[in-house]
């Protein structure tokens, strides 16, 4: 009983935050309970939101991935540069040049994110330093690969305007684009969209697939998962690809967007990754998350930065707010485990 | 005059009394000896010295002086050292600065750092260890490291010295020159206890023996006054609890698997057995004499540096647990919480782990089926209540362990290896996990059982290996007797 209590609120704790917030947000923030801006959070939260749930297979076996975030910006100017390429666009035409782009930010995201766990998982080096030196390799190859500069928009007067504006909007189409919805203005982003698709994903492979069960025991006990036979080193390459093909596909959107690539795109976004896992219940310790609380943990800081952003709170005082949110849903974790006598152990 | 006197100390931990009203006088000059089996009391008895446990009854007198409240840094001031098995040192700070750790000479928080060094080299040189104090610990062999916890002692003056099986890890040179050190501290008139499996070091060295077992202190006397035959039937005399089986089946005339020449770095030597199909095979020996070692080449979880295996007739190289579980060999290990179960997990998780390509359908799992296999093994391995949505950490000893046995049960494996299957596990759950592995030999599985506790391995073996110092130092089949066990297993080196 006292078990099924305690997965209660780790459950549902934060889905009541998140209820909880917006309620709030309802009443103090003019415009905030409308179609119209639920839509707007759900754009800004995607991004996020995709990372979240890459970073939460990864801290669910124990580890953590700070590359992601600068993963997100090499994708995105190699995603970039390849849409905007006269010859890939005279080959396989507008539509086809945004396929093949797309493709390669996912490619891109996947090798990183297969060489972060290959290297912790076969050569034992822990993920917080080879991820970190990742993060700081992927970031470099992004500023080399532009020389510093956004890849995208052409400048009037280019020989291949046209195509590269078609292309761009191509992928605009996927990265900014709207479903209408009748009676609504705006429509549903698309975007929001893959998050969404992707959140039904991650949950049936963490909850109904070997491969989600034998990610919960590497993280729960890694030497008793070895010892029951469970192949812990592949099901480490294969979290942490998720982790950088989530971040791929992030830049793809990003770059979509936009309309361009930054070479600093994606900074710091892996510690908001983290910070929405961790709100969203994900352990460090290993064996606890999942992708409904890594999709609640992205929205509850999307609603609370929406809120501020509507009473006209200063973007400072928002980062202030956003740890305190992070401290907070760390303390009520610790306090629901203390309150009921630390079951597990 | 007697320099620590210990009455009726008696230490109980949940669910076992680990000393039970045990006396023991120390005197100063004096070397003396506690010898038992695995699980006598003998450290539980030297951490009451060292005030790291406090006894729930008894008296301790210091000099004539009752002790009123041990604790460790008490113990050390009134002048005893214990050097535990796993030592207690820094290893990135040096030799100096781990023998005065705690104590360091200085003025106004500033350390004292060449009177520190000074000392310590002339402590390190009285016991004939002539390295450079200001060397990290971390580089040093075992042995030098014990000599540096002794000088430790050295330098705080201490007045009772006790080592916690101080050989176990040492090579024959290394013991001589510690001996040698425990001769002249003993001069010196310093009194030192020690704990030792090797029955001709005790007599050489000790004074006076302490024998325990199961708590209790069985015998006390001269070291002189008593034979080696005598020390051991001492040591494990006590009722078999566990009837012996008469086997309710016939082993196979050929092995499953065999074991030829296995050798790994120091802790397996050139190890060679068989087992059948239809037999329990007891692995005996102390801890530390390669039986878990053993088991984990078996397992396929460490690979051996020479010597091979053959299952089944064909050669068998495991190069993973998984490996192994394909192949039909489980391991069932000794430390359950921290290798046998997720203790995060449900007991339908665990239980299917091993298992789960057989209850998914491209790599989706059939709940259905899954429940459905699970609670099938629960019932079967008599885990209670079988509720199999509940989380292992939340269950006893018994039922984790019980649990571990479903989850290999399930792997319908053909050779099945059990490491302390029943440590710290109660009366019932034992009674029922010796059923169950009996039940496996009967259905003709090949079994095999590494024990500690004399009792159970004798009860449950129709053979029986015996290792001692990463060796087979012999095989037992009818009869099988405690005393023919421990012999082996203590057998003079």
């Amino acid at each position: 009983m006292i078990a099924h209590t305690r997965s209660w609120m780790t459950r549902y704790g934060v889905l009541a935050a998140l209820i909880a917030m917006s309620v709030v947000a309802t009443i103090v923030a003019p415009g905030f309970f409308s179609l119209a801006n639920a839509s707007t959070i759900l754009l800004h939260v995607s991004i996020n939101g995709i990372l979240t749930l890459g970073m939460t297979f990864v801290i669910i076996t124990a580890g953590i991935d700070l590359s992601v975030g600068s993963l997100l910006g090499l994708a995105g100017v190699l995603v970039a540069g390849a849409l905007t390429a006269p010859g890939l666009i005279a080959v396989v035409g507008v539509g086809g040049a945004a396929v093949v782009a797309t493709l390669i930010g996912l490619a891109v995201g996947a090798a990183v994110g297969i060489a972060n766990g290959a290297l912790t998982a076969y050569l034992s080096i822990n993920p917080f330093i080879v991820t970190l030196a990742m993060m700081t390799v992927a970031r470099g190859a992004a500023r080399l690969v532009t020389g510093g500069v956004p890849i995208g928009f052409p400048p009037m007067g280019d020989p291949h305007f046209h195509d590269k504006v078609a292309a761009l909007d191509a992928l605009h189409a996927f990265g900014g684009g709207r479903i209408p919805i009748p009676g609504t203005a705006q429509g549903f982003p698309v975007p929001a969209l893959v998050m969404l698709a992707l959140v039904f994903l991650s949950a049936l492979i963490l909850d109904r697939t070997r491969f989600g069960r034998y990610v919960y025991a590497v993280g729960g006990n890694e030497e008793a998962a070895r010892l029951s036979g469970v192949p812990v080193r592949g099901v480490k390459v294969g979290v942490y690809a998720i982790a950088g093909a989530c971040a791929g596909l992030a830049g793809v959107l990003m770059v979509g967007q936009l309309r361009s690539g930054g070479p600093d795109a994606g900074l710091l976004y892996e510690l908001n990754a983290i910070a929405a896992a961790v709100i969203g219940g994900a352990s460090l310790m290993g064996g606890i998350g999942s992708a409904w609380g890594a999709l609640t943990g992205a929205l509850l800081i999307g609603v609370l930065n929406n809120a501020l952003d509507l009473m006209g709170v200063q973007a400072f005082w928002q980062e202030i707010a956003k740890g305190a949110i992070i401290l907070l849903a760390v303390l009520f974790d610790v306090w629901t485990k203390q309150r009921n006598g630390g079951t597990t152990q | 005059m007697t320099l620590l006197t210990l009455r009726g100390i008696t230490k109980r931990y949940p669910g076992v009394t680990a000393l039970d009203a045990v006396d023991l006088d120390i005197d100063p000059g004096t070397v003396h000896a506690l010898v038992g089996e695995n699980g006598a009391g003998k450290s539980t008895l030297l951490k009451i010295v060292a005030g790291a446990e406090r006894p729930d009854a008894g008296v301790m007198t210091w000099k004539g002086q009752t002790i009123a409240a041990p604790t460790p840094r008490e113990a050390l001031l009134r002048g005893v050292t214990v050097i535990y098995q796993e030592l207690m040192l820094a290893p990135n700070l040096s030799a100096a600065a781990n023998i005065y750790l705690g104590t360091e000479p200085g003025h106004r928080g500033l350390l004292d750092a060449s009177a520190m060094r000074h000392r310590a080299a002339s402590a390190l040189a009285d016991l004939g260890l002539v390295i450079d104090p200001d060397q990290p610990v971390g580089e040093l062999s075992v042995a030098q490291r014990q000599l540096v916890e002794l000088a430790r002692a050295l330098v705080r003056d201490a007045q009772l010295v006790a080592l916690d099986e101080p050989t176990a890890t040492l090579t024959a040179h290394e013991v001589a020159h510690l001996v040698a050190q425990i001769e002249w501290l003993r001069a010196k008139g310093i009194a030192v206890v020690f704990v030792s499996h090797r029955l001709d070091e005790i007599r050489r060295l000790a004074d006076s023996i302490t024998v325990l077992r199961d708590g209790h202190r069985v015998w006390t006397g001269p070291a002189a006054g008593i034979d080696e035959r005598t020390l051991i039937r001492t040591m494990v005399g006590r009722d078999v609890v566990f009837e012996r089986c008469p086997p309710n089946r016939k082993a196979d005339a050929e092995p499953v698997l065999s074991v030829r020449g296995v050798s790994r770095g120091r802790a397996l030597r050139d190890v060679s057995f068989d087992v059948k199909r239809g037999e329990i095979l007891g692995l005996g020996g102390l801890v530390g004499a390669g039986r878990s070692e053993v088991a984990r080449v078996l397992a396929g979880i460490d690979r051996p540096d020479a010597g091979s295996l053959t299952l089944r007739g064909q050669a068998y190289r495991p190069r993973s647990p998984a490996d192994a579980i394909r192949a039909g060999v489980v391991y069932f290990p000794e430390d359950r919480k921290r290798q046998g179960l997720v203790l995060g997990m449900r007991i339908r998780e665990n239980v299917t782990l091993p298992v789960l390509s057989r209850v998914s359908r491209g790599g989706l799992l059939q709940a259905g089926a899954e429940r459905h296999l699970a609670q099938t093994a629960a019932t079967r391995a008599d885990v209670r209540p079988p509720d199999i949505e509940r989380l292992a950490g939340t269950l006893s000893g018994g039922n984790q362990q019980k649990v571990v046995l479903a989850k290999w049960l399930l792997t319908e494996a053909e050779v099945l290896i059990f490491d302390e299957p029943t440590r710290g596990v109660d009366i019932g759950a034992k009674t029922e996990i010796h059923r169950q592995i009996r039940a496996l030999a009967d259905a003709g599985k090949a079994v095999l059982v590494i024990s500690s506790e004399l009792p159970e391995l004798i009860a449950l073996a129709d053979r029986a290996v015996v290792m001692r110092e990463g060796r087979v130092q012999g095989e037992l089949s009818e009869p099988l007797t405690p005393e023919a066990v421990m012999a082996l297993a203590f057998r003079s080196a």
